[in-house]
């Protein structure tokens, strides 16, 4: 009985890590959709470049991944900026068939790319602090590598929160999500304003992909099932709303965590799914948080 | 459709029948992916194109089809042509399933449902290996035989597309056609006009997921083993949008000139530029996507109204 409490909550404590990281994942993609209506089918193929950067950076220079995810955010958001004039401000009035196509194709443009410059090779990149671990007296450990991530990403996400609902940046964003037209009305200089949207939310997840990097095995599709995480959180935390993406993505990395012990990892994805089936088809609008961006 | 359209339409599949006439193994292979998936573009092109709902999961109902063949006829004993109805009926009834669910929901809503049920039932067969096989695979029976050549699948997947085409040269003249089509341009205007458009909406998924079955059960057989991460890969619900938009979503001919041109491209990329054909085909999309919203013909009709017009 005791075993089973103290796995539960090893369970508990692993899923709030990685669900921290996942939540910067998801706010990236909730401040796009927010600003932008755009559901960025490349959300993950921008992750994995964040995650390439880093890991050269690591692997050439022998810079850290927690320290190299800022020159993953940095690399990320001047790439963003780019590509919303090169390309997603010619489409803004289009459908959003449209523009759902035009996302996959950037992401198959970045994927393929990445398959050209970097092989199909996986990588790995380990960090002397994942194998040191914290004992939390007899029963949980956690490793120092994904606690100083964790940290980080609290500082992060709040910071992000704190931006978009203090700054007059962030209330010019919110002005934009409400109404557009408007916006530009009052003297908001709207091109400029969904430019860096769009730069911070790919900064976003180009840095949460530099922290994941010791966790996972680096190749040019890794990002794929994160694009579908993304989504799952951005439904289930209400489109477009951050914080609720934020609570959303702690979530959710606790339910894969618990879903894990109990029915195996294969099953983890499945159920994310039907969270996400279940909260569409009752509760659209998401669970958390009303308040759009 | 003009009498002279039908004409030329049914002229160019009677041609596309002769080519294992005067083509080899490997080409005739290749031709018949072109038409598996011009007949699986089609299919999507009624939801997709005409009742203008982004479907990105019609993979579920090709994985449907390509697993319920060797599902109902090794399993269960049930003779193909039975096995071939069966796997349709099962379809359709998943589409109402679906439908039911996602069509609740609009823009991109509606198309990340989809991708979620296609992929529940992607990570369901890859988990479930008792009944599937899971990673390793199932052995599909042949539909003509143990040993059919490659002929026999080329011209089923013409005939199949041809199916497809008439079906929706016949719907989009019809009175459930123009409902598709009013709804596609204004849902809250069609339903003021006593349109039922979640009922033609979903009528029209269901006629889409048939076809798209079948295309699945033909390329499963042919291929002769299916695993999940292929027989029901997101891949295989992106080609089909992506080649009804690049010849013209809401067109007829659009995804069959779309899957053509996409599907030969794509063998020519991988044999000439190999590692790269992925980052080509990414930049295509998005040439089209600025330049040719409207699709090749689309954009063709257009310029010929324009030229028509005083």
């Amino acid at each position: 009985m005791a075993t089973l409490f103290w796995s539960a909550l090893q369970a508990v404590l692993d899923g709030l890590l990685t669900g921290s990281l996942y939540s910067l994942i998801g706010m990236g993609m909730a401040l796009i959709f927010g600003v932008m209506r755009i559901v960025n089918f490349a959300h993950g193929a921008f992750m994995m470049l964040g995650m390439y950067v880093t890991y050269l950076l690591f692997d050439q220079l022998g810079v850290t991944p927690y320290l190299g995810f800022l020159a993953a955010a940095a690399v990320l958001f001047v790439l963003g900026v780019a590509t919303y004039h090169g390309l997603l401000r010619r489409i803004a009035e289009r459908s959003e068939f449209m523009i759902i196509l035009l996302t996959l194709g950037i992401a198959q443009m970045i994927i393929g790319g990445a398959q050209l410059i970097f092989s199909g090779d996986f990588h790995k990149a380990n960090s002397a602090l994942n194998t040191r671990l914290l004992h939390l007296g007899p029963h949980l450990t956690l490793n120092h590598g994904d606690l100083l991530s964790f940290a980080i990403t609290i500082v992060l996400a709040t910071g992000m929160f704190l931006f978009v609902m203090k700054s007059r940046f962030g209330r010019a964003l919110r002005a934009i999500a409400q109404n557009r037209y408007a916006a530009s009305l009052i003297g908001i200089n709207v091109q400029r304003t969904q430019a860096v949207a769009f730069g911070l939310g790919i900064a976003a997840v180009g840095l949460a992909g530099g922290l994941l990097l010791p966790a996972l095995y680096l190749y040019p599709e890794v990002g794929g099932q994160f694009t579908l995480k993304a989504f799952v959180i951005v439904v289930l935390g209400g489109m477009g709303s951050i914080e609720g993406a934020a609570i959303a993505g702690v979530v959710l990395g606790v339910v894969e965590s618990l879903t894990s012990l109990y029915w195996g990892n294969q099953w983890a994805l499945v159920v994310d799914f039907a969270i996400f089936l279940l909260v569409l088809s009752l509760k659209p609008a998401g669970l958390f948080g009303s308040q759009r961006v | 459709m003009t009498r002279r359209r039908a004409v030329l339409a049914a002229a160019g599949f009677g041609l596309c029948l002769l080519v294992p006439l005067f083509q080899g193994a490997y080409h005739l292979n290749v031709l018949f992916h072109v038409a598996l998936f011009a007949a699986l573009g089609v299919a999507w092109n009624l939801v997709g194109g005409f009742a203008g709902q982004l479907s990105l999961g019609h993979a579920a109902f090709f994985g449907i089809g390509a697993y319920a063949l060797p599902l109902f006829h090794d399993k269960l004993g049930i003779p193909i042509p039975l096995a071939l109805v069966l796997l349709i009926v099962t379809a359709v009834g998943a589409a109402a399933l679906i439908g039911r669910v996602a069509f609740r929901l609009r823009g991109p809503y509606f198309a990340l449902a989809t991708i979620a049920f296609a992929e529940v039932l992607r990570l369901s067969a890859k988990n479930l290996d008792r009944v599937t096989g899971g990673d390793v695979g199932l052995q599909v029976p042949g539909l003509f035989g143990p040993t059919a050549p490659i002929q026999w699948f080329y011209i089923s997947a013409v005939l199949l597309t041809a199916a497809a085409f008439t079906a929706t040269a016949l719907i989009v003249r019809s009175r459930f056609g123009y409902q598709l089509q009013a709804v596609r341009e204004d849902e809250d205007t069609a339903r003021a006009c006593g349109i039922d458009a979640a009922r033609v909406k979903l009528q029209a998924f269901m006629i889409s997921a048939a076809f798209t079955a079948l295309g699945g059960a033909l390329y499963a057989s042919q291929i002769s083993y299916i695993v999940p991460d292929a027989a029901l890969a997101i891949d295989l619900s992106e080609r089909p949008a992506i080649h009804a938009m690049l010849g013209g979503a809401g067109t007829l001919t659009g995804p069959i000139v779309g899957a053509v041109l996409l599907e030969t491209a794509q063998e020519l990329f991988k044999n000439v530029f190999h590692e790269s054909y992925q980052l080509i085909y990414g930049v295509l999309l998005v040439l089209v996507v600025l330049f040719l919203p409207e699709g090749i013909v689309g954009t063709i009709a257009r310029w010929r109204r324009r030229q028509r017009a005083p």
